[in-house]
């Protein structure tokens, strides 16, 4: 099962593709984090915020409004872009997850925060995705890390260390469902 | 006035690693206050030698740096024998299950360490005060709420230990 973004008039296969690059590729999840924080943004504006290349800014920009998560919202030069909120939903018999903001804003950090790059390496999207839930709670107060450690199968050294990396994320998207 | 110090896994983790500033300023403060911070056996196994934290750069804390400078120190064994100290940490355990909303069969001695360990010291006399440095925050209302419980009031401390937190530490707060 599939669901699209709800603001979005795009069909939710077309997004799929787009979606599935968000999650691989850092410098594009960093991207339409930053648009959705920041928005109505310019390109050279990203270019010098997000730290990377004017051709691959516009690229990715282009590839974020033709999947329907990047609006022009000015149309004359220059261009302003605002991005669409998120929430892809993929169930498997087993599983449920939902793309969040805040899931490609964690993906975003790996670039910069080496100990989410280790935790997606060894524990996967999904594994991150979970994580992320128990983040929101630890920031909380409603749950510690040596509880998460014991639901999540972690050393509790580990999950104090993912819990800690995901904090910033929690307090962007503070009001966001997970 | 005597303070003890009580740290938790959280702290070190907070650090962030050998090279990273927000260690060298902790040891540097706790250093010009000379004071040490404690952690209770639970948090030592926690923080040393985890296979699975190898990796992390958040997972290579030099805290036998700090043992051997002697400004972190391992605190005695919990004496579950003595009765402030078991019921203290039977109490936590309700408070934890209720703060986390768990069943209190899952919450275990490890969750409570760090609420009992402040009643052992505050018992015995060590200190007529004590301060909780944690990013565990169940734990930290737990002890809040319940040392005043047992003529503690106005002697335990929660600091939650955030990046602001240690990026701003001074000695001033440990005087």
């Amino acid at each position: 099962m599939v669901q699209s973004p709800s603001r979005s008039d795009r069909p939710p296969i077309q997004q799929l593709q787009t979606v599935a690059d968000l999650l691989e590729k850092p410098a594009l999840s960093r991207l339409y984090a930053h648009i959705l924080q920041h928005g109505p943004i310019t390109v050279s504006e990203l270019v010098n915020e997000v730290g990377i290349p004017q051709g691959t800014a516009y690229d990715y920009v282009q590839n974020l409004q033709a999947a329907g998560l990047v609006e022009k919202t000015r149309k004359q030069r220059p261009y302003e872009y605002d991005a669409e909120s998120i929430a892809l939903t993929l169930s498997t018999d087993k599983e449920t997850q939902t793309i969040t903001p805040a899931l490609i804003a964690a993906v975003a950090r790996r670039d910069e925060d080496e100990d989410i790059d280790v935790y997606i390496e060894r524990h996967g999207l999904d594994g991150l995705a979970v994580a992320l839930k128990y983040a929101y709670e630890y920031v909380d107060g409603t749950v510690n890390h040596r509880i998460a450690a014991r639901e999540l199968d972690l050393s509790p050294l580990e999950a104090e260390i993912i819990l800690q990396a995901l904090e910033p994320v929690v307090s962007e998207y503070a009001d966001a469902v997970v | 006035m005597t303070t003890v110090y009580i740290a938790d896994t959280g702290v070190f983790v907070r650090c962030g690693g050998p090279d990273k500033d927000k260690f060298q300023r902790l040891r540097r403060t706790l250093q010009q206050a000379g004071v040490s911070l404690r952690i209770p056996q639970r948090v030592y196994e926690e923080l040393g030698g985890d296979p699975a934290a190898e990796g992390y750069p958040s997972g290579n804390i030099p805290c036998p740096d700090g043992f051997e400078e002697g400004w972190i120190i391992v605190a005695d064994e919990l004496d579950y024998a003595n009765p402030l100290v078991s019921t203290v940490m039977d109490d936590a355990r309700r408070v934890i299950a209720n703060e986390t909303d768990r069943d209190e069969d899952i919450i275990e001695k490890a969750d409570t360490a760090l609420v009992g360990l402040a009643a052992q010291v505050l018992d015995t006399g060590q200190a007529d005060h004590v301060v909780l440095l944690t990013t565990d925050k169940p734990a930290g209302r737990a002890a809040k709420m319940l040392l005043p419980q047992y003529g503690f009031s106005d002697h335990i401390e929660f600091r939650y230990v955030s990046v602001e937190y240690l990026e701003t530490i001074t000695p001033d707060e440990f005087r």
